[in-house]
């Protein structure tokens, strides 16, 4: 297989608020959207030739992958005027796809081992994995290697076999995908007129983001497969132990003690007397000042962090400015999203270009919507709407 | 970046080269160079661009021949550091593009054991490399070669005399395009296909040894296949990487702009220019010169000047300084060129030199003409620029001012601290101007109605209506005025109606009172009013027709955001209006001539 179609347009209404100005796929992680560690992982596959289905923010994609030189791969952009299905999307790129391809969403994290066999499997194929909470998934229902047909989020089932949405395919799958918007649909029609689809299991990486601290799981996972390399200036007398990466232009102040895996971005400013714990992620032109202390995080690009912080499994996005004294803690809490309750151990979800006065504090779960301002001295909690006053 | 061509076949090689090289310009276009060889190699380079090149370049005979357009990385843009590079002998030939990080060692070595360089580039390493491997089989000589070399590199190699060409990648791309009895090799498939639309694509580690029928590729010195693949899709849509105009992949590149350029300055321990050094005698005065929409970066530069450093700033059009400006022995003096070529100010800084003045230019092409007159250059780092409208630049040449100023402010610290926090914070801020597109666009529809546009603002963003104005008339044809909001009830009132619309930027300055009560007077002209207004002001919402509202920014920043929403309006506005927004008519990216 040399092609792969990249489902790229959606949205992520779920993971709002850190959604609602990016697509699903540019999530970071690490210093990189989830959707170049998806091509890295088939570029270290050969596969060279993508189809970028876009749609959501679409300019943001353009704009970091540009037609794909830098990572050693030939991009095709497709544009999804409108997100209505997988199938829909993949049929916009009827055009550009050669004989076989792969298909796969590009906001699910893999690694190149996970499709290195499926890669050479001959079409159709589709690549199941194991896993303890189906219901949320497709199962897969197989018999001797090969699929019988897929239920999509069934309410029980003993079968925790999943579709992982990734997929060998020919040109022939066109043929049946009017009406049909999503492609276990499709498929199923195509076992109906008596097609054969074979099923591949995979113990490899394969993780789903759902809702907003899924993102520090992702975090963790990536980080533990990070090279040191440190760029930048670190002054004398900073303490850097486990696996660090730091950015060129980034100036780590004295005194600051990082214990990896880490990942600091380019042209930030930190410390001195900072500390930053495993497994936290810092992203681009980020200032802390002195006296915080950041563990198990991601941070956004942008973002200034002022004196005294404690910031503990949280999610910060790009463009937040925090005076001093924040406080966001980590404890075991129950987070409503959708209408369900789930019982998570996070500390605060911030959502971009939030600026917060001095010594404020959130509590566990607390998620806060993109744009808001809150004063001094305020706790924060639940849910805020994007573009919130806390007076 | 750069870009690397080749060719063999059974055409004359020059021309072919000459049109590969120019689509490939967009990787840089600093200095260029081809090679053809038939019994011996010629080469003819300089730093000029391609269409220069053209003119410029004698007729080279031979049906083999490589290319090169460069964007300096290791040593300035000049001829000798131009591409093709040859071996002493002057029968081996190289492009390259890429980065070798281990040249420094391997130069010294291949001094010591004498070979004679000619330029400072890193690629010169690679043609003597080969040569002192070369028995008599150039493809070992290569493997050899490229065995020594630590870094980036897609190479082309040829041989005088001999009828092939040799190709090899790590890290940077490479295509070869497959024709007739003939082949082409390029950075990219859009150089080639207006021959060809049969490519195999060479991955990492692939040495390719190419002649007019056949194209052998081997990787670890073992053969290997590499599929031919049909290109269906145009040159120009890959270049743009998906965005349907160039300006509008300019426009989206701002806030990666703005953050490289500042992660640079920010972290460099020195400041990036001596300011105390163009002082001489301690000259209280500065003059910026510039042209076009550098022009209005200056006029921006004024009131920063004006805030930060608290002395007295003439911002001139540097075409109209040649004919009657005078310059002050001393006094320092700024001028802003993207390309450094604008034959306009370049005229202006040798005056400015003669008459004694240490000039500054601030300029986005590494090298350029503006680069070798001034004594200290300041570098943006925009990246090449193909829209002939004029966006990241802009940005780019206003953080410059912005860095350097706030380096030399004379204000009091804590307000120096908050404004450099707040200059971190532009890459989300214009971040946010472009997520409101969609808003903006349906703004530009409603503008596109109309023949006549006004643009006012007053202050720091005066200058920014006159850009907003640059920006409509240049690439949507509609007639534009930028003006002071104070001046428009001196003249261009007699012009309002309900067919005048105005384009009024609010500021949260000292200038709002008197911005609000210019928008009261405009409405009882009935003139439609669309106000860009910062978030949380709703000053002006019932008095404005339709408001574009950009996120707060002290106000001193306010340039940057009030720009980036006008850019996009005038580019939604041309696109309604069925323009050819990239190449308007008339219009040429760089003018170098009076």
């Amino acid at each position: 297989m040399k092609q792969a179609v990249i489902l790229a347009a959606g949205e992520g209404q779920r993971l709002r608020p850190f959604t609602a100005t990016k697509p699903k796929v540019m999530l970071t992680i690490a210093d990189k959207p989830i959707l170049g560690y998806v091509i890295e992982s088939l570029a270290k596959n050969g596969i060279r030739k993508i189809v970028l289905v876009v749609g959501y923010r679409k300019e943001q994609v353009f704009d970091y992958f540009g037609s794909g030189e830098q990572l050693g791969v030939e991009i095709t952009y497709i544009t999804q005027e409108r997100q209505l299905g997988t199938a829909h999307a993949l049929a916009q790129a009827k055009s550009a796809v050669e004989a076989e391809f792969l298909a796969l969403p590009g906001d699910n994290l893999i690694e190149a081992a996970t499709i290195a066999r499926f890669a050479n499997l001959k079409p159709n194929a589709v690549l199941v994995k194991r896993v303890d909470n189906p219901i949320r998934y497709g199962v897969v229902n197989i018999e001797k290697g090969t699929v019988k047909g897929i239920v999509e989020k069934p309410r029980e089932t003993s079968n925790n076999v999943i579709n992982t949405g990734i997929y060998a395919l020919t040109r022939e799958i066109f043929d049946f995908i009017e009406p049909e918007l999503d492609i276990p649909d499709v498929l199923n029609k195509m076992l109906a007129q008596g097609r054969i689809i074979r099923a591949s299991e995979t113990d490899g990486t394969w993780l789903d983001i759902v809702y907003p601290w899924d993102i520090l799981n992702l975090n963790d996972r990536v980080l533990r497969q990070i090279t040191a390399s440190l760029g930048g200036t670190i002054e004398a007398g900073v303490a850097v132990k486990g696996t660090v990466v730091v950015g060129k232009d980034t100036v780590i102040r004295s005194n600051s003690y990082i214990a990896g895996p880490v990942v600091i971005g380019s042209g930030c400013d930190i410390g001195p007397n900072v500390c930053i714990q495993s497994a936290t992620s810092i992203g681009d032109n980020v200032v802390i000042a002195p006296f915080t202390q950041i563990k198990n995080s991601v941070i956004g690009d942008d973002v200034n962090l002022g004196p005294g912080c404690v910031i503990q499994d949280s999610v910060i996005d790009k463009g937040v400015v925090i005076q001093g004294n924040f406080t966001a803690f980590s404890s075991q809490t129950e987070v409503k999203v959708d209408d369900e309750y789930h019982q998570v151990t996070v500390g605060a979800m911030l959502g971009e270009g939030c600026r917060l006065s001095h010594g404020v504090v959130a509590h566990p779960g607390a998620i806060i919507g993109n744009y808001c301002q809150i004063q001094a001295m305020k706790q924060i909690s639940g849910r805020l709407p994007d573009r919130s006053l806390v007076i | 970046m750069c870009g690397i061509v080749g060719y063999i076949g059974d055409k004359q090689a020059q021309p072919v080269l000459l049109d590969c090289l120019s689509l490939l310009e967009y990787r840089g276009y600093d200095s260029c160079g081809i090679a053809v060889s038939s019994r011996s190699i010629e080469v003819y380079k300089d730093a000029i661009r391609v269409a220069a090149l053209k003119k410029a370049a004698p007729k080279l005979s031979g049906k083999i021949g490589i290319g090169h357009t460069r964007w300096a990385t290791h040593g300035a843009p000049s001829q000798l550091n131009a591409h093709p590079h040859l071996d002493c002998t002057g029968r081996i030939a190289v492009v390259h593009n890429g980065i070798i990080n281990n040249y420094q060692q391997l130069r010294e070595q291949l001094i010591g054991e004498g070979h004679s360089f000619t330029s400072e580039t890193d690629t010169e390493v690679i043609p003597h490399l080969i040569e002192k491997h070369y028995q008599g089989d150039i493809i070992k000589a290569v493997e050899a070669a490229l065995a020594e070399i630590d870094g980036s590199y897609a190479i082309i190699v040829m041989v005088a005399g001999e009828p092939r060409l040799v190709a090899a990648r790590k890290d940077s791309p490479m295509v070869i395009g497959i024709g007739d009895r003939e082949k082409f090799i390029a950075s990219d498939v859009p150089a080639i296909l207006n021959f060809t639309n049969r490519v195999i694509y060479l991955e990492d580690g692939d040495i390719g040894v190419i002649t007019a029928d056949s194209v052998k590729v081997k990787q670890h010195q073992a053969e290997v296949t590499r599929t031919e693949n049909k290109i269906s899709w145009t040159i120009e849509d890959a270049q743009k990487s998906g965005y349907e105009h160039f300006m509008l992949k300019e426009i989206h590149e701002q806030p990666r702009v703005i953050r490289d350029t500042l992660a640079g300055w920010m972290s460099a321990p020195e400041p990036i220019l001596d300011l105390e050094a163009v002082r001489d005698n301690g000259a209280e005065a500065m003059l910026m010169l510039a042209c076009g929409t550098s022009y209005h970066a200056a006029l921006v530069g004024k009131y920063i000047v004006q805030e930060l450093l608290k002395i007295p700033v003439r911002a001139e059009l540097a075409s109209e300084f040649n004919y009657y400006g005078q310059a002050l022995a001393g006094t320092m003096a700024i001028v802003l060129t993207q390309s450094g070529e604008t034959a306009d100010t370049l005229r202006a800084m040798k005056r400015l030199k003669e008459a004694g003045c240490r000039v500054v230019a601030i300029t986005n092409v590494v090298g350029s003409t503006a680069s070798r007159i001034a004594d200290q250059t300041i570098y943006t780092r925009a990246g090449p620029e193909i829209s002939v409208a004029a966006t990241k630049s802009f940005i780019a040449q206003l953080m410059a001012l912005y860095w350097i100023m706030l380096s030399y402010a004379k204000i009091d610290a804590s307000r120096l601290s908050s404004l450099t926090a707040e200059l971190r914070q532009l890459p989300s801020k214009v971040q946010e101007v472009l997520d409101n597109q969609d808003r903006i666009a349906e703004c530009a529809k409603y503008l596109a109605g109309f023949k006549d546009v006004f643009f006012m603002g007053r202050g720091i963003n005066y200058p920014v209506a006159l850009e907003g104005a640059l920006k409509l008339k240049e690439i949507s044809y509609l007639h534009a005025e930028g003006y002071a909001a104070g001046e428009l009830k001196h003249g261009p009132f007699a012009l309002l109606g309900s067919k005048t619309p105005v384009v009024a930027i609010v500021a949260q300055d000292n200038t709002h009172e008197p911005i609000v009560t210019s928008i009261k007077e405009i409405k009882a002209r009935h003139s439609p009013v669309l106000a860009v207004v910062p978030e949380g002001d709703d000053s002006v919402e019932e008095l404005a027709d339709s408001v574009i509202v950009v996120p707060q920014v002290e106000p001193l920043f306010s340039p940057v955001v009030n720009t980036v929403a006008l850019q996009l309006l005038a580019y939604y506005t041309a696109l309604q209006r069925g323009c050819p927004i990239d190449f308007p008519r008339n219009l040429a990216k760089s003018v170098t001539v009076e």
